[in-house]
C-alpha cells in the first residue's frame, strides 16, 4: 500500500508526462491492489448513457434533414473544387512577381549610387575648421546620394 | 427515405450509397450509428441539447467529408473521432461563454447511477460523477465500457499514443471508483 502511495506521489511530482504515464501504466498493470481500485466495466456502464438509451435515431434523422432543408439537401461528399488550379496559378504568378521585384531591387542597389564606399566618404573628405570673419563658423557638409559632389555651407557665428 | 428504395444494411453499401448522395443511405447511416454517436456525445458533454447538436454536426460533416475516409481504417472509429472532436469544440465553446455549468443537468451524485432524477423523464443523462473526469477520460471510459474498445482503438479516437490512452482509462476508472466509494461511505455514515 505504501508503494502504491509512493507511486501516486511520484505521479503527481514528476514533471514529464511520458515518465508519469510510464509510471502509472507499469504500476497499474502489475499491482493487484491498484487494479482492485479500478471501476469495473459493468459499474462504469451504470454511470454512462448507453447507445440504446441515448435517443431515437428516427428523430435524429428528422432533425438532420430539417437542418439541411429537406431530404434531398443532405450534403453529399464535397465536390472537388474547380477553382483549385486557378488558386495555384495565382499563387505561382504572385511568387514570380515577388521574385522579379526582389531581383529588380537588388540590381538597383548594385548600381553606383548605392555603393557603400560612396555613401560613406569619410576617408575622402575632411575639414578641420572654417573661419568666417576671423571666428570659427557654423559649418554644414552635404553630399547628394550617388554623386561625388560635396557641398559645404558655412555661416558666420552670431 | 426515398420512395420504394430499400435501405442498405451493410456498412460498405451504406458508405458507397452516401458517396453517391443517396438519401436512403444517409438515413441508413444515421439509423445505424446515430445512437452510438449520441451516447458518446452525451457522455462527454453531459447535456442532451448539446449532444444532439454535436450529433447533427457530426453526421453533416461525415456526409460532406466521406470521400476523405480511409477505407483501411474502421469506419466506426473514424465517425467517433469526428464526434469526439465536435464534443471538444462544444465544450470549448461552452467554457468560453460560461454556460456549461448552468445548462448541464445531472443526477444527484450519491446514487451513482445514470438517468434523470425524474423517472418519468424518458431522456437519461450521465452521472454527475463523470464531471470529475476530463473530456478525454470520459471518452476513454465511454468507449471502453460500451464499445469494448482497446487502448489502441481509443488512442485513434483521442489522437494520442496507445499508452497515453491506457493512462486516461486507468485514471478515469480509478477516479470514478474512488468517488463511488466516497459516496458509499457518505451514505453509510449519514
Amino acid at each position: 500500500m505504501d508503494f502504491c502511495r509512493t507511486v501516486d506521489i511520484l505521479y503527481a511530482a514528476l514533471p514529464l508526462r511520458p515518465f508519469r504515464d510510464w509510471l502509472i501504466r507499469t504500476h497499474m498493470e502489475r499491482c493487484p491492489r491498484c487494479q482492485a481500485r479500478l471501476i469495473s466495466r459493468e459499474d462504469a456502464r451504470g454511470l454512462l448513457v448507453s447507445p440504446e438509451a441515448a435517443g431515437d435515431a428516427d428523430a435524429l434523422w428528422q432533425r438532420i434533414i430539417s437542418r439541411s432543408d429537406g431530404p434531398t439537401a443532405v450534403p453529399g461528399p464535397a465536390p472537388r473544387r474547380e477553382g483549385l488550379a486557378w488558386r495555384w496559378a495565382a499563387a505561382a504568378a504572385m511568387t514570380i512577381v515577388v521574385a522579379l521585384t526582389g531581383f529588380w531591387l537588388l540590381r538597383e542597389v548594385e548600381r553606383p549610387g548605392f555603393d557603400a564606399d560612396v555613401i560613406a566618404p569619410a576617408g575622402r573628405f575632411q575639414i578641420d575648421y572654417i573661419n568666417v570673419g576671423g571666428a570659427p563658423a557654423h559649418t554644414f557638409v552635404y553630399q547628394p546620394q550617388g554623386t561625388d559632389t560635396v557641398f559645404v555651407w558655412a555661416s558666420k557665428t552670431p | 427515405m426515398e420512395e420504394g428504395t430499400k435501405p442498405p444494411v451493410d456498412e460498405r453499401e451504406i458508405i458507397e450509397g452516401c458517396l453517391r448522395g443517396s438519401s436512403a443511405s444517409n438515413r441508413a447511416m444515421v439509423e445505424a450509428y446515430g445512437n452510438l454517436v449520441l451516447s458518446v456525445a452525451l457522455n462527454v458533454v453531459g447535456n442532451r441539447q448539446d449532444a444532439e447538436d454535436i450529433c447533427q454536426e457530426t453526421f453533416l460533416q461525415v456526409f460532406r467529408r466521406l470521400d476523405r475516409y480511409d477505407r483501411e481504417r474502421s469506419f466506426k472509429t473514424w465517425l467517433l473521432t469526428i464526434a469526439y472532436r465536435r464534443s471538444l469544440d462544444m465544450l470549448r465553446k461552452k467554457r468560453r461563454f460560461k454556460e456549461f455549468s448552468v445548462r448541464a443537468r445531472y443526477e444527484p451524485a450519491v446514487t451513482g447511477k445514470g438517468g434523470n432524477p425524474h423517472p418519468a423523464d424518458p431522456a437519461p443523462l450521465p452521472s454527475k460523477l463523470l464531471k470529475a473526469l476530463s473530456p478525454r477520460e470520459r471518452t476513454a471510459l465511454c468507449l471502453w465500457a460500451y464499445e469494448s474498445y482497446t487502448a489502441k482503438d481509443i488512442s485513434e479516437v483521442l489522437a494520442c499514443s496507445a499508452s497515453t490512452a491506457r493512462v486516461y482509462l486507468f485514471n478515469a476508472r480509478r477516479k470514478i471508483k474512488a468517488l463511488l466509494e466516497n459516496d458509499h461511505g457518505l451514505l453509510q455514515n449519514g
